[in-house]
């Protein structure tokens, strides 16, 4: 007895340094080596566990999809027709925007490369922290690649990549307290800083807001054009309550309902800066970026992805989106001036 | 239990893990069973086998997420080790002292859990904080999970 009491302190010692050190230095080489080792062997499980769980998930839907594919596919090719308009509509407009901007010396942003992944892994400890999703390095994911999600149809920020794996990524949500994304309310121009809170993770903080200006509760929330992980315009909550002011900051702060419901999330659009080799590019995004990702959704997703819209006097938002263009496919001279 | 045994155990468990916390948990609950088997390996094995196997399950809930990243290894060990030294004090053989062991290890786990995060976490880091509903609710899971467990381990045993 004394002899195994003597080797658990030994052992509990090792593990205990052992640890300390991980915890210490987790940004140093050797760590990131036993880190990536570790994923590496520890990983597939979590990603074959959700592989198997999609396949077993999606049999009673499998079969009820393909008793309805003779219907659904009749509809859908009268869709198709409408999302190739849309589509060549996006494309043209997005040249034509690119080379407005070249004309006015603007800078374009880059192409963005949607593809949809499968939330793989998560801890009800940590629901608001991080998750992992079924997509990495081998389909062209890269570091702080933004996440998006959807909620009743509309596309909602989720987050950004904050590690990378061959088959998996880690999503920092924007619930956790080191996320913080620019953003604005749609009832003006006023612009903040989103940033996740710790006591309160389920809820956003929009801070750094003109302290004269008048907010109320139930404004949405939207990426501002200034972010530099986001597109414009996707919407990130709405606003739950004021915060009083405090007559010493020159800045008010909101409260902020998060759009993307961290505790059901079950897929997510990242928006690669890369796509990997053989896939086909994507419109270049400029000012019109979310109508690109309303795309991506209606073509992934096979159901369109309204993006609510608002009505801003800044230039720089008024983009199209893919609500905007719906209603002008009607029209049979648009198609032809958005060739021009 | 033999070596092939306990590997399997040590895959399967994972892989509860995995399921329960992604696709069962409700409200923000959800039992941590590998926190449960550790303590329960340590009143049927010793401290030395729940430390080891309790710090390669802390590795794996480690890996995946985005915070501290060696913190659940260090507690999942420790809780095997103080285990596995209670054990001879206590009668952790018997359910109630296995689950009332769970329980109160499950609370120092997250209050250790939220000071590491506060020691090692980013600057300005603060508590890392679970929300109340899993820190009320998660503690009594485990005690529910380890008497299960140590139930079936039992049976297992009888057969």
């Amino acid at each position: 007895m004394q002899r195994e009491t003597r080797i658990a302190h030994y052992v509990m010692g090792s593990l205990m340094a052992l640890s300390l050190v991980l915890l210490s230095l987790p940004l140093s080489s050797p760590v990131r080596a036993f880190k990536a080792c570790a994923a590496y062997v520890l990983d597939p499980l979590s990603y074959q566990g959700e592989q198997g769980f999609q396949k077993i998930a999606q049999a009673p839907e499998r079969v009820r999809e393909l008793l309805s594919a003779d219907v659904e596919n009749r509809r859908l090719q009268k869709e198709v027709l409408g999302t190739a308009w849309l589509k060549s509509t996006v494309e043209s407009l997005s040249v034509e925007n690119e080379r407005l901007r070249h004309e006015l010396g603007l800078k374009t942003p880059a192409a963005l490369h949607p593809v949809w992944a499968h939330v793989m892994e998560r801890d009800p400890l940590r629901w608001y922290s991080s998750v992992s999703v079924d997509a990495g390095e081998d389909q062209g994911v890269s570091l702080n690649d933004a996440v998006l999600g959807r909620r009743d149809d509309v596309v909602v920020a989720v987050g950004r990549v904050v590690e990378v794996r061959a088959r998996e990524s880690t999503v920092l949500l924007l619930t956790d307290e080191r996320s913080a994304v620019a953003a604005y309310l749609s009832s003006g121009t006023l612009e903040g800083l989103v940033q996740g809170q710790s006591q309160n993770p389920a809820r956003l903080l929009m801070n750094y807001i003109n302290s004269e200006a008048k907010i109320v509760a139930g404004d949405s929330v939207y990426t501002s054009p200034t972010s530099v992980t986001f597109p414009p315009d996707v919407l990130v909550g709405s606003v739950a309550e004021v915060n009083p002011r405090d007559p010493f900051l020159a800045f008010q702060s909101v409260e902020v309902a998060p759009a993307m419901d961290a505790a059901s999330l079950q897929e997510v659009l990242i928006l690669r800066a890369r796509a990997p080799a053989g896939e086909p590019a994507a419109p270049r995004a400029s000012a019109a970026a979310p109508a690109t990702v309303a795309v991506a959704v209606s073509s992934a997703a096979a159901s369109a992805a309204p993006i609510r819209r608002r009505r801003r006097a800044s230039p720089a938002a008024s983009s199209a989106t893919a609500s905007e263009l719906a209603p002008a496919a009607g029209s049979s001279n648009a198609p032809q001036e958005a060739g021009r | 239990m033999s070596t092939v045994r306990l590997a399997a155990l040590f895959v399967f468990a994972m892989l509860v893990q995995w399921w329960w916390s992604t696709h069962l948990a409700y409200w923000g609950a959800a039992p941590q069973l590998l926190f449960a088997l550790t303590v329960l390996i340590a009143a049927r094995r010793g401290p030395i086998a729940a430390m080891l196997i309790g710090w390669m399950w802390g590795l794996y809930s480690d890996v995946l997420r985005a915070d501290l990243f060696g913190a659940d290894a260090l507690l999942y060990a420790f809780a095997g080790y103080a285990a596995g030294m209670v054990r001879r004090q206590i009668d952790l053989a018997a359910t109630p002292p296995l689950a009332a062991a769970v329980l109160i290890m499950s609370w120092i786990y997250l209050i250790a859990r939220g000071v590491l995060g506060k020691l090692f976490g980013p600057a300005g880091t603060s508590l890392l904080w679970t929300g109340w509903i899993p820190a009320i609710a998660t503690p009594p899971l485990n005690a529910l999970v380890a008497v299960f467990a140590a139930e079936m381990w039992d049976v297992r045993r009888e057969r």
